[in-house]
């Protein structure tokens, strides 16, 4: 059975053998869109949002999962992968709202992010957006949460970040962004799936750059890192490639002109 | 772990794509009583139409900021023993691509207890309207409907927002406070 929910902006597609196993998916999903959706003053990272750069900020284990998660992927890509300019641009943009007395957020990147434990504090005023990972870590929770119900098999699609498990493979059709319509095909085996492109508009502003393609998809063992390696295969492919490899991951491309091309070692060799 | 090279996808022939206007891909989720024993296990629905005049509708739209596309809300009224549980209202919503009913349930306060997509249609109207873009299928059957390869069920690569349920969930919010919530 299948069933769908709107959630972390997005609609999140879940498939299982139980409603048992269904309900633990959309759970664990729905306490990440609690804990992370920037839009709602007191989530985690509203609260952040507001008073990170006044007073030390507690989070729960979630949370602070994917901060250190986005510290890592901010480190190892060189500051490309980069959560509070991704939430300066997208404050400025008005796709996360200003609060009740909140300061802009200041001209900084990670580096003025200091988490210990679960504690967060802002160096300056600065604007969280978990965008570019929420997603992926929610589709990670949720196929944990469908094993520890007992599932034997499950997918869960969160807006094209996906995750699949079980004895068979699940096939995945990836739309080329520019005609909505089916252009490559993936076998998703006890493994996740992520993808970014533009809007059908061609506009990409949830995207922090302009990319050679017009959607990247990476295949990953779990879908935090097939979501935060999208966003740094969408900068710069070629930086990309060590890190695909370290994170067991794979990518391709698919360019404006309905062009598919592999994204790894090989095909930038040849 | 890495799988090198590109054997681990495949690139479909532009060719599966057989496009007309009307539903492209279609996804049932769940029936309206499957959705009412999900939302409200072992409770009875009693059904009420909410009938609304345009001033109605009017006013709704304004307060919501949305606007509805139904003449008769399909509410029911949750009912668990003898007293109320909730209410269980099903809605329609349509954006540029997509056409979705879905269901909210309410608590007897009004809190809400849960958004369940029923049908979700994505159409491809916006391109058929678009003669550069039809071109690509010039020779093409017209009027049938797009079919993926195999039959895939699970897509990725189109950015969805799920923003038109939002609005929908808000617009049903100031209905109930200003239909339901003294009912």
């Amino acid at each position: 059975m299948r069933r769908c929910r709107p959630l972390l902006g997005t609609y999140v597609e879940v498939t299982a053998d139980s409603a048992e196993a269904i309900d633990a998916a959309f759970a664990a999903v729905a306490r990440i869109h609690r804990l992370m959706s920037a839009h709602d003053p007191e989530s985690e990272v509203g609260r952040i949002n507001r008073f990170g750069h006044l007073e030390p900020v507690e989070v729960s284990d979630e949370t602070r999962d994917v901060l250190m998660q986005c510290l890592h992927w901010w480190r190892v890509s060189g500051g490309r992968f980069d959560v509070v300019r991704a939430g300066a641009e997208a404050f400025e943009r008005g796709r996360i709202p200003r609060f009740v007395g909140q300061v802009g957020p200041a001209t900084a990147d990670s580096s003025l992010l200091c988490l210990s434990g679960n504690v967060v504090r802002l160096a300056v005023p600065a604007c969280l957006d978990f965008g570019g990972i929420a997603k992926g870590f929610a589709v990670d929770q949720a196929v944990a949460a469908m094993r520890r119900a007992g599932a034997q098999r499950g997918l869960v699609n969160a807006g094209g970040d996906l995750s699949g498990f079980g004895p068979e493979s699940w096939p995945v059709a990836i739309v080329d962004p520019a005609t909505r319509l089916p252009a490559v095909k993936v076998e998703l085996s006890n493994e996740a799936l992520a993808t970014s492109a533009i809007h059908q508009d061609g506009t990409a502003p949830h995207l922090p750059s302009r990319s050679r393609w017009v959607s990247v998809t990476v295949r990953a063992p779990n879908a935090c890192d097939a979501d935060a390696l999208t966003k740094i295969v969408w900068m710069e492919a070629a930086a990309a490639s060590k890190l695909l490899a370290g994170a067991g991951a794979a990518a391709f491309g698919i360019d404006a002109s309905g062009q598919v091309e592999a994204i790894d070692k090989q095909a930038l060799a040849a | 772990m890495s799988r090198s090279g590109a054997n681990w996808f495949t690139i479909l022939p532009a060719a599966v794509a057989v496009v007309a206007p009307g539903p492209a891909a279609a996804t049932a989720y769940l029936t309206i009583p499957a959705a009412q024993q999900a939302l409200f296990p072992g409770a009875r629905f009693v059904e009420h139409p909410l009938t609304l005049s345009d001033f109605q509708r009017k006013a709704i739209a304004r307060a919501a900021g949305a606007a509805g596309y139904d003449k008769v809300q399909r509410v029911w009224e949750v009912r668990s023993g003898n007293s109320r549980a909730g209410w269980f209202i099903v809605d329609r919503v349509i954006g540029k691509h997509d056409f979705i009913t879905y269901a909210l349930a309410l608590g007897a306060d009004g809190t809400v207890r849960g958004v369940e997509i029923l049908d979700y249609r994505e159409t491809y109207g916006g391109e058929i309207r678009n003669p550069n873009w039809r071109r690509q299928f010039v020779g093409k059957t017209p009027g049938s409907t797009l079919r993926l390869d195999g039959d895939i069920k699970n897509i990725s690569g189109a950015t969805l927002s799920s923003r038109h349920v939002t609005d929908g969930v808000r617009r049903l919010l100031v209905t109930y406070r200003m239909l339901l919530a003294n009912a």
